[in-house]
Parts: structure tokens; C-alpha cells; sequence
């Protein structure tokens, strides 16, 4: 097989990969943000590593079960996420003191999806590289060909009030559901999401969340007889 | 003969008005949730999957079906008019299918997209109808030791060879694992990790995991981060959506040649459709190179057609490992496996005894779809395209919605759409960070598998771990998996000596 077909072998199954614009999150490389950021993945391996290695010794384990037992595959689970946590752990740090070592070099960002420049540039054209490339493949991402000029990465933050308008009223909905119905908790789940997306024209949202969340309501609840709470409104049913 | 004869009485259980109505419906709604930018297929079969259960079980995998072929024909409508692939298999397409576009030759370019994924998903139906009762035969020989194989197998190659960071594969592969042990202990009997909480004594379902990783955690992820990334102007097709005579000869080829790609990465557990789309982009790069005018780069339309049928060859295909082995190749085929459970029925060696009528019906309902696929797309590609006029807070407002209604409706209960909000956020931070998702939902899936097989084989020998490397299928596919990891090293290496090489000039 040709090397220049093979090379989208490096391409991410992720569903993140979309072609374009690349998003960085949050503060640049190098920075403590940056290796914050390096670390939640690493924080949330260790929290669940811990709640299983606690689940372990809480387990009971029935009379008379012959090895391996129940505790066997989660123990090796718990190993595991333990070894990969410090793994990334280890890899931010380098990658980290990397960047503060090249700062000042930084030009272009890392583009981290790799498929897409793989393919575009394996006509052979191979374009002198800056230096933050040559950074973030020591970390194991791979670079495979050019990279073209226009798809640096752009930075965004991350915008924590959308994220409250969503993951908030999601809470409150699930928490109400039961009271206030699913075509009242619905709708106001659609108006406040709709909002998260920079939607301000209450009333038109109000409108069309009802809409919908009544379809929904209809066609699911009524016609294919899946169980939707009806709340306060069912009372008067 | 005797598949072509249980086809038939296949198609007689899928053609009645009632099941073609479904089919319709699953056309429909896959292709339209599978055009929305950044919504693939995988999402469209996650979404759906609750709003199935409350059919009858024929009735749901035939529009299932629908829903599985349809996100794959609408992924690339976007790719193409955008240049905003709906997945990782559509970008392979979007390279030469945009230029395409912006060439005037949208029309055209929806339709090569249209008729490749047609003869993919075609000739991988037809393969699969003769292949999968012997293939599913076959493994009835597997024991533990061969299951267990597999599982490992398909958990190295999705997180370790297709991802680009095996660290980051592995550890989300290793999150999906660890949810899946949460339940009653199936072999022993014992609660683990469940807190005494009667809530989590089956488990955490796929469903709610699926849902939340691909479209929760994508609804987050694209309120927080993606929105404020500018807009992309899309092409306004013109023009007649047919291929010219000439056009079509010269499509053909390529087509075929991507059939033929994406067709062994099907039974692959290698992480579904995205590799073969770019093996087929890159061979028929390979052929224009030799050519007297070389029209990559300028709209080639068999650089559109070859990964096209490539990448529903491979879906195609995975229908028929999924359906005869039980095994899932990709997150899309995990999901139709959680739907297999919900019904009580387990894909494998024994689905074909036991359901005969189902699978067949099944089977025969794929070429239902691809035909009613084909005339949903090829005249009114131009028409999916308007669902883009949904302002974007609405639509994915709807789609949170969506997610609710699913969850809730399934198991009745707010401790999981609780959960589903928890796994959510983990997903988009996962999303946000470049963790790939795939991994997890594989873990999550065969999981259990992996560990009754293992348990399995380990207890009939007595707590001797060796018997899972004395049968002689399992070697082969530890050894296969060997050939595959070494290859995927040697790329990179190459590749990274290729760069430094590049840097050091």
C-alpha cells in the first residue's frame, strides 16, 4: 500500500473532527490555563477510578464464588484508569513545559485534526513547519503533511453562560417534570436552550417551544402510547 | 438458493403498507437529522432509538434501517454545499465533493454522492444476505476465549489504531468500561457499584449513554464553543441534479473501486467507516496522478464517488457482522445492538434461528430503504438543504428536547435523565478536550461481553488465564490484531520522521 493512502490512518474517529476551523479551548500553550485544561480529563479519570475502587471494597460478594470474581474485571478497569490518568497527567506536563520553553516561537496552533491535513497535503507539497507542530507531535499527535496557513486554529473560551442556560434548566426540568408536566417543563426546557443559543426574542421561542413540546406530546404520549407526564395540566383532563 | 428463497419471505414480511410506511418514515427522518451540519448518522440512530421502542419489533428495525442508511446518504449533502461534514466519514467526501460545488456543479455533485452511497449500501446488502447465515454459522464454534478475542480486538482497534492519540483513545474506552460494569453482576449475582440505589441495579443504559455522549453533550458542545466560530456561506445548487452520460462512465469506475474498499473494513472492528472513506479518497488520488490531466483538486468527481460508496459499503457490511456476530464496528452499529437488547433479542449466531422472520424482513427492508433512499435524495437534495432555514437555538433547543423525551420515555424515571444531564456534560468536556467518543460507547458495549467471556473461560479452567491463547481462532485474530497495530506504528513513525524531516529543510 502507497504511504500517501495510508496516512489517513492517523485520522481520529472522534466525532470531533470537523473539517475547517479547528477550536482551541481557552488560554494559549504554555500558560496555566492551558495545563488546567490538560488536567480535568485526568481529574475526572481519577474521581471515577476512585468511586469504583470504593465500590470494590464495598462489594459484597455472594458465598462460594470461584475466581475470577465479580471484583476481578472492575479491579482491572480501576488500574487502568488509573495508569492512563497519570499517562495525561505526564503528557500535559511535557507538553506544557514544552510550550514555555518555545513561547515567543508561537505563531500558528496546533491543528489537531490530522486527517484532513494529511489528505490535502499529501500531494507532496510539504511546507516549512512551525515550531508548535513539531510541539504537540511529541505528544503523540500526529502531524501527518502540510498545513495550510489558513487553518490555523481559531481560540474561543469557553462560553460558561450558554452553558448555564442549558445544563441548569436541564436540572430544573428533570427535577419538576413530574409536577409541572411535559408540555409546560418542556416548553421552558426549549425556551431556555434556545436562549443558551443567543435566541432573546422570548416570546417567539415561548411560542415554538409550546409548539413543539404539544406536538411532542401528541404524537408520542397520544399516538405511540409512550408515558409523558401530564402535571398540572392533567388535572384539568 | 436458500438465502435468496428466505429473502424473499423476507420481502413479504416487509412489504406490507404498514412496514413500508416505516421505512418512509425512517428514510426521512435519518436523512434529515443526518443533513443538519455536525449532526452525523450515529447521532440520527441515537435520537431515534427511543422513538422506536414503542413499535413492534419488525416495525422498528425496519425503520431503523431507514434511519441507519439515511444519516449516511444526508451526511455528505452538508460536506458538499458547506464544506461542514456531518461526521468523520463524510470528510473524505467533502474534499473534491465541495470543489465540486463551487464549481457550479453542486446539482452534480449531490447526485455522484446519492448514487455511490447507493451502490455501496447495495452491494454490501447483497453480500450480507449471502454471507451472513454462513458467517453467523461459523461462529457458533466460537467459545469464551474466541468472544473475548473479538472484544479485545475490536476495543484496541477502535481506540488505539483509528485515534490519534492512544492515550486519550484508551482512556475513554476505559470510562465506557468502567459504567459498564455498574449493576447486578450477571455471572455471581452480587451489586456492584450501585450504592444500594435500586436506580442503577440494571445498570447504566447504552441508551442514556449514547444519547448523552453524541447529542446532549454535542448540544453543549456547540453552545459553548462552535457557534462562535463564523458561519460558512452554503452553495444554492442549480441546475439539473443528473449525471451526463459521460459524467457517469467516469464516475463508475471509482464507484466500484470504493465498493470494493469499504467492503472488508465491514467485518473490520477497526471503528466503522472512516478509514475506508480516506483509503478510497487516496486511492483514486493515486490513479488521477497518472493520468494526462489530472483533475484532483479542481472538483473530481471520482474523488466524491469512490469514498461515498466506500463509506456505505462498510456500514452495509457491519449490518452483517452485527447481525452475525453480535459485534459492533463502529458507534452507529453499537447503537443498533442496544436496540437488538431492548427487544430482548441478542445479534449473533442464534439470532438467525431464533428470529428468522426479523432478520429477514430486516435484511430485505435494506434494499427497501436504499431504493426509497435513492428517490428521497437524488431529485430533492436541494430540499433537504432548506432544513438549514431552522434557525439554529430552535433546532437545537428541539433536539435537547428530543433527548429528554426519549430517556424519559423509555424508563419513566427522572434518576435518568439526571443521568442523562451528568454523562452529558462529561461528554461535551470530552468533545471539547479531543477525546475521542467512539471508544467509550464500544466499551460500553462490549464490555460485558469481554467480561463473562472472560470470566467464562477463566472459571472452566480453573483460574488458568491461559486457555484464552490455546484456541487456535483466537491466534489468528491476536494475530491479525498484532499486524494491524504494527502497520498503524510504522505509519506514524514514518510519518514523524517525514515531518521532522520537513522541519529540519
Amino acid at each position: 500500500m502507497n504511504h500517501d493512502s495510508m496516512k489517513p490512518m492517523a485520522n481520529p474517529t472522534a466525532m470531533s473532527a470537523v473539517l475547517g476551523e479547528e477550536i482551541e479551548l481557552g488560554s494559549r500553550p504554555g500558560g496555566a490555563g492551558a495545563l488546567l485544561k490538560d488536567l480535568i480529563m485526568p481529574a475526572l479519570l481519577v474521581a471515577f477510578a476512585t468511586y469504583l475502587l470504593f465500590g470494590i471494597f464495598a462489594m459484597e460478594v455472594p458465598e462460594g464464588t470461584t475466581f475470577p470474581g465479580p471484583a476481578f474485571f472492575p479491579g482491572l478497569i480501576t488500574a487502568a484508569l488509573y495508569l492512563f490518568a497519570v499517562l495525561l497527567v505526564i503528557g500535559a506536563l511535557r507538553e506544557h513545559r514544552a510550550a514555555g520553553n518555545a513561547e515567543g516561537l508561537l505563531s500558528g496552533d496546533p491543528v489537531v485534526f490530522s486527517g484532513a491535513a494529511g489528505a490535502s497535503g499529501a500531494s507532496g507539497t510539504d511546507e516549512p513547519h512551525d515550531p508548535a507542530v513539531e510541539i504537540v507531535s511529541v505528544d503523540g499527535i500526529e502531524n501527518a503533511g502540510g498545513i495550510d496557513d489558513a487553518s490555523s486554529a481559531k481560540r474561543v473560551g469557553v462560553d460558561w453562560k450558554s452553558m448555564a442556560w442549558i445544563v441548569l434548566p436541564f436540572l430544573v426540568f428533570a427535577l419538576t417534570l413530574q409536577f409541572l408536566g411535559w408540555v409546560i417543563g418542556a416548553a421552558l426546557l426549549f425556551v431556555c436552550v434556545a436562549r443558551g443559543f443567543g435566541e432573546k426574542r422570548v416570546l417567539l421561542s415561548t411560542v415554538t417551544g409550546l409548539t413543539v413540546s404539544s406536538f411532542a406530546y401528541i404524537a408520542f404520549d397520544m399516538a405511540l402510547g409512550m408515558q409523558l407526564p401530564s402535571g398540572i395540566l392533567g388535572g384539568g383532563f | 438458493m436458500d438465502a435468496l428463497q428466505l429473502l424473499g419471505e423476507g420481502f413479504v414480511g416487509a412489504l406490507t403498507l404498514q412496514n413500508l410506511m416505516w421505512v418512509v418514515i425512517g428514510c426521512v427522518l435519518g436523512t434529515a437529522v443526518g443533513v443538519m451540519p455536525g449532526l452525523g448518522s450515529s447521532m440520527a440512530v441515537a435520537l431515534l432509538l427511543p422513538v422506536t421502542f414503542s413499535l413492534e419489533p419488525t416495525a422498528a428495525f425496519i425503520m431503523f434501517s431507514g434511519v441507519y442508511f439515511g444519516g449516511l446518504f444526508g451526511d455528505s449533502t452538508m460536506g458538499i454545499l458547506m464544506n461542514t461534514p456531518g461526521q468523520a466519514s463524510a470528510i473524505a467526501s467533502t474534499f473534491e465533493g465541495h470543489k465540486m460545488a463551487l464549481n457550479g456543479r453542486a446539482a452534480q455533485a449531490l447526485a455522484t454522492a446519492a448514487i455511490g452511497a447507493f451502490i455501496g449500501g447495495m452491494v454490501s446488502s447483497v453480500l450480507v444476505v449471502f454471507m451472513a447465515p454462513a458467517l453467523a454459522a461459523f461462529s457458533t464454534s466460537f467459545g469464551p476465549a474466541e468472544f473475548f478475542a473479538l472484544a479485545v480486538f475490536a476495543f484496541v482497534a477502535t481506540s488505539s489504531v483509528v485515534t490519534d492519540n492512544a492515550i486519550k483513545g484508551l482512556s475513554a474506552l476505559f470510562i465506557g468500561l468502567g459504567i459498564a460494569t455498574i449493576g447486578i453482576d450477571g455471572i455471581s449475582g452480587a451489586q456492584r457499584f450501585t450504592m444500594g440505589s435500586p436506580n442503577l441495579f440494571d445498570g447504566v443504559s447504552l441508551v442514556t449513554v449514547t444519547v448523552a455522549v453524541l447529542a446532549l453533550g454535542e448540544v453543549i458542545y456547540v453552545a459553548c464553543l462552535e457557534r462562535h466560530i463564523a458561519g460558512k456561506g452554503m452553495i444554492r445548487p442549480k441546475g439539473r441534479p443528473w449525471l451526463s452520460r459521460a459524467e457517469f462512465r467516469e464516475a463508475l469506475p471509482a464507484w466500484l473501486r470504493g465498493t470494493a474498499i469499504g467492503l472488508p473494513f465491514g467485518v473490520v472492528p477497526a471503528g466503522g467507516a472512516d478509514i475506508p472513506t480516506f483509503l478510497a479518497y487516496g486511492v483514486e488520488k493515486q490513479l488521477d496522478k497518472r493520468r494526462s490531466t489530472p483533475k484532483f483538486g479542481t472538483g473530481a468527481i471520482r474523488g466524491l464517488a469512490a469514498p461515498e460508496s466506500a463509506g456505505n459499503a462498510t456500514t452495509g457490511m457491519a449490518m452483517g457482522a452485527l447481525l452475525a456476530l453480535g459485534l459492533p464496528i463502529s458507534a452507529t452499529a453499537a447503537i443498533m445492538l442496544a436496540a437488538f437488547r431492548q427487544y430482548g433479542l441478542q445479534p449473533g449466531p442464534l439470532l438467525f434461528e431464533r428470529a428468522p422472520e426479523l432478520v429477514w424482513a430486516l435484511l430485505a427492508s435494506f434494499f427497501i430503504a436504499m431504493v426509497v433512499l435513492l428517490v428521497l435524495n437524488l431529485p430533492f437534495a436541494m430540499l433537504w438543504a432548506k432544513l438549514l432555514l431552522i434557525p439554529r437555538p430552535f433546532l437545537y433547543a428541539g433536539i435537547t428536547l428530543f433527548c429528554a423525551l426519549g430517556i424519559y420515555a423509555t424508563s419513566g424515571k427522572v434518576f435518568d435523565l439526571l443521568m442523562l444531564l451528568a454523562i452529558g456534560v462529561v461528554g461535551f468536556l470530552m468533545r471539547a478536550l479531543d477525546f475521542p467518543l467512539a471508544p467509550l460507547i464500544i466499551g460500553m458495549v462490549l464490555g460485558p461481553l469481554a467480561e463473562t467471556s472472560l470470566r467464562d473461560a477463566a472459571m472452566s479452567a480453573n483460574g488458568d488465564f491461559s486457555v484464552l491463547v490455546q484456541s487456535p481462532i483466537a491466534l489468528v485474530m491476536y494475530a491479525v490484531l498484532l499486524l494491524v497495530l504494527g502497520f498503524a506504528v510504522r505509519g506514524r513513525i514514518v510519518s514523524r520522521r517525514r515531518e521532522k524531516a520537513a522541519v529540519a529543510v
